[in-house]
This record gives C-alpha cells, sequence and structure tokens, in this order.
C-alpha cells in the first residue's frame, strides 16, 4: 500500500491548489506511471500519475483544496 | 547569368500568347456591353483584368520555374498563367464560364487554378502571399523540391498580409520569391502617393534580399529572377523581386484611367514590338521563323477561343457541387 | 444516454476535453506525418488553453510550429501546405481574433475547392476557442458560430463532452475539408476558467474512433419539450431538465454536435415528438444558430409545434465585463427552465 501524495516537485510556488478531476473511478486497477489525476495550480493542469500499480482509493475528491505534500489517495494491493 | 537564344525565343512566345489571348478576350468582352456597359452581359462577363504591357513580368520568372515549383496570381493573372502553362483552351472556356473551363466556370477570370502545373490565383489584394508561402513550406517539410513564386501587384505590398508572410518566410527560410510588379497603380492610386518605401527596399527589413529591374525588360527581369530563384532553391530563404512594368490599359476593362494624363499615357513603351525588334536584330529569329511562331501562337489563341465558345454552360445546379471534397 | 464502453485491459478513465481532443491529435500525428500544428504559443506553452499540451517534446518543432503574431499570414501558409498535400492543424486561441484573419478563413481557404473546381483540396482543421462567463469582456468571450456558419465552405464542428471531442477531432483530421473544432472554453477541462462542470468530462475509450459529422446526439429522452443546444447549453439544458423533472416536466435534451451539416432531421424527429421547443445558445441570438433551428422547423413542418419556439441567447449584446450583467447576457439552466415553461403556459 502506498499514499498518492501531492509531489514537492509538482510545482514551484507554495500555492495551494485544487483536484480539478479523476481520471479513474474510486476502486478502479491503474497502472503506475500512468495518469491518475488532474491539479490546477494557477493557471496550469497540472498532472499526477500513479506512484504505483494497484487499486486506487480516492481520499480527496475532485475540488478538494490541496498543498504539496498533502495526501489524497492510496494506491492498495489489487 | 544571360538567357539562351531558346530561353528567349520562349520568353517572346510567351509574351506573344498572353498579347494575342488578352487581344482575343478584349475584343469578346465587349460583345454584348455596347451601348449599355452591363458588366454582367454578354459571353464574357464579369470583371475582367488583362496584362497588356506586364508580359515580361510573367516569363522572366516563369522561365526558371519547372514542374516542382507553384507559382499564385493575383486579380491580373493571364500573363503568369500563359507562362507557367496553364492549359490555354481550359483558362479560355474559364472564362467565358463554360463547363469545360479549369474550374468547369466555378472561378472565372479572377480565380484560375490548374493543379497539373501547381498554379492558383487568389481574388484578394494580397491574399496569395500566405498560401505561395505555404506550398514552400510543404516543400521544405516533405523534403522535395521546388521552390513557389507568389505574384503581387504594387497596392499589395501595403497589406498586412504581405508584411506577416515576408516575416515568417525569412524566419523560417522558405523556399519563397515574392514577386511586386510595379505598374506604379494600384487602381487610380500611385505607388508614391502610397507607398513610403517600397518592397524590394523593405527586404533589408527581413533580412533577405531584394531586387528592384527597371525597364520591364524580360532579359534584366531573367537576370534578376535567376539570382531571385536561384537564392531560394539553395535554402537561403525568400527573396523579394520588384519589377518596373507598365499597364497599358485601365486597371480592368471599362476603366477608362481619366486619372493619368495624356503625356504619360502616351509616354509609355509595349515591352512586345520592343523585344520582337530586338530578337530579329540581334538575329536570335530570322523574320521568316518569327513570322511563323507568331502564326502558330495566333492559331493556339483562335483555337482556345474557339474551344471555349463551342463548350456548353454547365447545369445551373451544378452549382451546388464541389463545395466540399 | 450510454457512452462508450470503455476498451478492455484498462480502467475507464474519465477525461476532460482537452486531454480527449489532444489524444485523438497526437494519434493521428503518430499516423500520419503530413499533420502538423500551426498556432501561437502552441510548442513550449502547449497552446493557452492547453490544446498541444505534450506535442512540441514528441514530434519536434517542426512540427508543432510556433508562429509570430501573424493570423492572416500563418491561416494563408496553412491553407497553400494543405493544397500542396500536407494536413495541417490551424490554432486560433480565442474566436475573436477571425477578425484579423477572416478573409485568409472565409474568402481563400473556404472557397478554394470551390473556385478551383475540386482541383485543390484545403484538408485543414482549425482549433478555436469560445465563449464567456468568466469576465473576459466584449473581445475575448464571443462564440461567433453564426458568423463561421454563415459562410459556405467551412464545417463547424462543436463537441459538447470529453466523449465527442475525441471522435469528432479524429474526424475533422481524415476529412479533407476546412474543418473548425470549436471548444467552449468554460467545458474544455481548464480549472483556472472555473470548477469542472462533470457532464463535460466523460469516460473516453483508448482506442481511436470517429463520429460522424451531421449527427446529433440525444442526451437525455423526454416528451413534454426539446432543449437544442451545442456546447455548453448542452449542459444548462441537462441542468434544465432536472430542474423541470421536479416540476413533473419531461425534457428532452439534443445537442447539435455539428452546426455546420445541421441534423435537421434529428431537430424535426424530437420537436414532433415533443411539440415544444426551446434552443439555447450562447452567440449572439439575431440572426444565428438559434434561428437556423427554428427556420428548419417552419420549413419543415411548423405544424409540429403545439406553442411558439423560445429561444434564450445572447441579447444581441457585446459580452459586458461586469458579473452581475454578464450573467444576464449570457444563457443558463435557469433561463432554459423558465423559457420551457413558457412553451406549456402557451
Amino acid at each position: 500500500m502506498i499514499d498518492i501524495t501531492v509531489p514537492q516537485d509538482l510545482w514551484d510556488t507554495e500555492d495551494e491548489g485544487v483536484i480539478f478531476v479523476w481520471i479513474y473511478a474510486d476502486g478502479a486497477l491503474v497502472e503506475q506511471g500512468k495518469l491518475i489525476a488532474e491539479l490546477t495550480v494557477e493557471k496550469a493542469q497540472l498532472e499526477l500519475t500513479a506512484p504505483a500499480s494497484g487499486r486506487l482509493k480516492i481520499l480527496a475528491p475532485a475540488e478538494t483544496i490541496v498543498r504539496k505534500g498533502t495526501v489524497i489517495g492510496r494506491i492498495e494491493p489489487p | 547569368m544571360k538567357p539562351t537564344p531558346q530561353q528567349r525565343i520562349w520568353m517572346y512566345e510567351a509574351m506573344l500568347k498572353s498579347r494575342r489571348f488578352d487581344d482575343a478576350v478584349f475584343q469578346a468582352y465587349w460583345e454584348g456591353k455596347k451601348p449599355v456597359f452591363h458588366m454582367g452581359k454578354g459571353p464574357l462577363p464579369g470583371e475582367m483584368h488583362q496584362s497588356f504591357g506586364q508580359e515580361p513580368t510573367a516569363v522572366g520568372i516563369c522561365v526558371h520555374l519547372g514542374p516542382d515549383d507553384a507559382v499564385g496570381a493575383g486579380h491580373r493573372p493571364h500573363h503568369v498563367a500563359i507562362a507557367r502553362g496553364v492549359n490555354l483552351e481550359r483558362m479560355a472556356a474559364e472564362l467565358f464560364g463554360k463547363k469545360t473551363g479549369l474550374s468547369g466556370g466555378r472561378g472565372g477570370h479572377m480565380h484560375l487554378y490548374d493543379n497539373s502545373v501547381n498554379f492558383f490565383c487568389s481574388g484578394i489584394i494580397a491574399e496569395g502571399m500566405g498560401p505561395g508561402a505555404g506550398m514552400a513550406l510543404a516543400r521544405k517539410m516533405q523534403k522535395k523540391p521546388g521552390i513557389a513564386v507568389a505574384y503581387n501587384g504594387d497596392g499589395a505590398v501595403n497589406q498586412g498580409a504581405f508584411h506577416e508572410v515576408m516575416n515568417m518566410a525569412a524566419l523560417w527560410k522558405l523556399p519563397f520569391v515574392c514577386v511586386i510588379e510595379d505598374n506604379k497603380y494600384a487602381v487610380s492610386v500611385t505607388t508614391q502617393e502610397s507607398t513610403v518605401v517600397p518592397a524590394w527596399k523593405r527586404a533589408a527589413g527581413y533580412d533577405c534580399p531584394g531586387e528592384y529591374v527597371k525597364g520591364n525588360d524580360p532579359d534584366l527581369i531573367f537576370e534578376a529572377a535567376a539570382r531571385a530563384v536561384q537564392h531560394a532553391r539553395d535554402g537561403k530563404g525568400p527573396a523579394i523581386l520588384e519589377l518596373e512594368t507598365e499597364r497599358l490599359h485601365g486597371h480592368f476593362i471599362g476603366d477608362s484611367a481619366g486619372y493619368r494624363s495624356k503625356d504619360e499615357v502616351a509616354a509609355q513603351k509595349d515591352p512586345i514590338p520592343l523585344y520582337r525588334k530586338r530578337l530579329l536584330d540581334e538575329k536570335v529569329l530570322t523574320t521568316t521563323a518569327m513570322e511563323a511562331l507568331e502564326a502558330k501562337v495566333q492559331q493556339e489563341v483562335d483555337a482556345a477561343m474557339k474551344f471555349a465558345r463551342d463548350s456548353e454552360y454547365p447545369a445551373p445546379n451544378e452549382a451546388l457541387q464541389r463545395v466540399f471534397a | 444516454m450510454a457512452q462508450e464502453a470503455p476498451s478492455s485491459g484498462g480502467s475507464s478513465r474519465t477525461l476532460t476535453m482537452a486531454r480527449a481532443g489532444r489524444e485523438a491529435v497526437i494519434a493521428e500525428m503518430r499516423k500520419d506525418p503530413n499533420i502538423f500544428v500551426i498556432g501561437e504559443d502552441i510548442a513550449k506553452l502547449g497552446g493557452v488553453f492547453g490544446t498541444t499540451v505534450g506535442m512540441a517534446d514528441e514530434f519536434g518543432a517542426q512540427r508543432v510550429v510556433d508562429t509570430p503574431i501573424s493570423e492572416t499570414g500563418f491561416i494563408g501558409i496553412a491553407t497553400g501546405a494543405a493544397m500542396a498535400g500536407m494536413r495541417p492543424i490551424v490554432e486560433i486561441a480565442f474566436v475573436d481574433f477571425i477578425g484579423v484573419c477572416f478573409n485568409a478563413i472565409f474568402n481563400f481557404a473556404a472557397k478554394t475547392h470551390y473556385m478551383s473546381g475540386g482541383q485543390f483540396k484545403v484538408p485543414m482543421t482549425m482549433m478555436i476557442g469560445y465563449g464567456g462567463g468568466y469576465n473576459d469582456a466584449a473581445q475575448h468571450s464571443q462564440c461567433l458560430i453564426g458568423t463561421l456558419a454563415h459562410v459556405p465552405g467551412i464545417r463547424i464542428v462543436t463537441p459538447a463532452d470529453a466523449h465527442d471531442a475525441k471522435g469528432l477531432m479524429h474526424t475533422c483530421l481524415r476529412d479533407d475539408n476546412l474543418t473548425i473544432w470549436m471548444v467552449h472554453k468554460a467545458i474544455w477541462g481548464l480549472g483556472w476558467l472555473g470548477t469542472a462542470i462533470k457532464t463535460a468530462m466523460a469516460t473516453v475509450p483508448e482506442e481511436e474512433y470517429t463520429i460522424p459529422f451531421g449527427k446529433a446526439r440525444i442526451w437525455r429522452e423526454g416528451t413534454d419539450v426539446t432543449l437544442v443546444g451545442y456546447g455548453i447549453t448542452v449542459h444548462h439544458s441537462l441542468q434544465a431538465a432536472e430542474k423541470l423533472a421536479a416540476e413533473g416536466i419531461s425534457a428532452e435534451v439534443l445537442d447539435l454536435r455539428t452546426i455546420v451539416p445541421m441534423d435537421r432531421d434529428a431537430i424535426m424527429k424530437s420537436v414532433t415528438k415533443t411539440g415544444r421547443v426551446v434552443v439555447a445558445d450562447e452567440d449572439y441570438m439575431n440572426c444565428g444558430v438559434t434561428a437556423e433551428v427554428l427556420a428548419t422547423i417552419a420549413e419543415r413542418n411548423p405544424k409540429a409545434l403545439k406553442a411558439p419556439a423560445v429561444r434564450v441567447a445572447n441579447p444581441d449584446v457585446p459580452v459586458p465585463f461586469s458579473r452581475p450583467m454578464e450573467n444576464f447576457a449570457l444563457p443558463d439552466a435557469d433561463k432554459i427552465v423558465a423559457a420551457a415553461i413558457a412553451t406549456l403556459k402557451s
């Protein structure tokens, strides 16, 4: 099991972002490295990829405000 | 580099063909339009912008072009089309609006297209600059040989499109030659009245070569065109070639050009008899050969006009066809 | 409305319209080396509205070409390239900018196939963003669909969700004509233009598929009134249909999908069934898409209508800046609800 954390290097500033959309539904099987969510930070749509393969557990739904380091989900065993 | 005798004969023949064609068109145009001049009447309706006097600009450049190249002309295209080798019968038929025309009658005199020789026209001033440069871009992207040449009038250089396209053609080193035919008039407005810096001098602003050729002389145009065309072929980017020429008639048939002084008009020189005389004086052709050539040209023009007149009109509802591929 | 089933081998994906459109472009560019993209800010920036994110990295500067601010010039250049066998995609970020380059679009690109008697094709797709609702004022919020649709020779494609965005883009890129693929900025999927409109995002299959031009889509079936829209007004209409259902009114939501060609048969089929119609469009009301829909009904079967039609569109004002005024001018679900109720009261 591994946390899905908003990466520290996803954007440069300390601004907050918001989860715009989860590409996969809660419980879906996802592959490591594939796009699983889009975040909006200022005037940019940023891509969040799966840190591991497994079953997606969404903890923070779309429209949640996040910071770098926020845990927004988990990859659980398939 | 000077033209060979063959090239000079080719240039004369093409100029003469354009002139005789325009003569025939001029005659036909007035049918049905007297005593009342109504543009929409007669077998050759619509606007008609003829090339009397401008023939050298077409031949001096097209003599250097081949099947890989592309040429765009504007609303005064006859001399360029003929020099480029557009099918004369289908061109005449297009002017008459016949089914057998280049576009089946859909385009007419200002919109002559012949894809077999990569030739197109545009009816809006400077509109052909972009597509011409685009054909050059395609050749570069496809890594195919060939350059593109776009003909414009002296008035076109003040359209935004001229500047936009020259900047991009130079930026991307497109194999593109921009030809400006300076017949000194944009309808009734002279270049002095409209243009603070002529196109060929603006070339410095695009970091590309620009040349002005005086005299409306096919041999001089040939030499300057060779430089511009080679520059483009060598992958060095675009060139601007501005050519002094003469618009011997009004802007279009029906324009009496009252805005020009009688003295100015009287002083104009017709380039075709001048070149004819030069070729005879320099013994490039004998008188017999010259007369045979002229007879042949006249026959071709007559045949084209007959083909056009004898051809059928398109069915009216063909208007609905060919909007989309 | 059933969505396409996801492809086997992967979980089903919910994509934004932006991502779905890009997916189609990238797939086609991988197959056909003649396709290239040209426009402002499309290489490093990936497009002001994200139309080309990632493409310059994959395809290089030769195929994702940043231009100077020269719309007339580069649209003309792309047209000439298309005439010579390339298949360009031309990006114009804001439809409002067609003013500076309209000649290149409507006089040359749109008419060359016709005027040449079919000798020269113009297989060119334009990607254009349109629409308001985020206070960008009169010169950056227009739709101008009516203006573009009015001139012959242009196909106008207006997907309303990610599924249709991808399928219609594939169709555009395989078509040999001038096609304009237009996406309303508010449904595109950019967070900085507003919260996601959930109905604009959709399950998008991984494989390629096409959607034909001229085929409207019923998003929601109903019996009492037809709500016709395209782009963002499909989503306003869906919300309106929910609100109407709570009042016992069954509304059918019809998405035109493509404005040119327009699926007039679908309009008639729906209106014949319900007898009442509301047409919603964010574009100017006068002489536009709403009028064309009503003209279709008037020509084909005015007796189909049991009540006068109602149009919901910009009341012919430049889009105002100030929020209350902009909201007044633009269509929304409540205005469509009121319009639907009006047709039932007549």
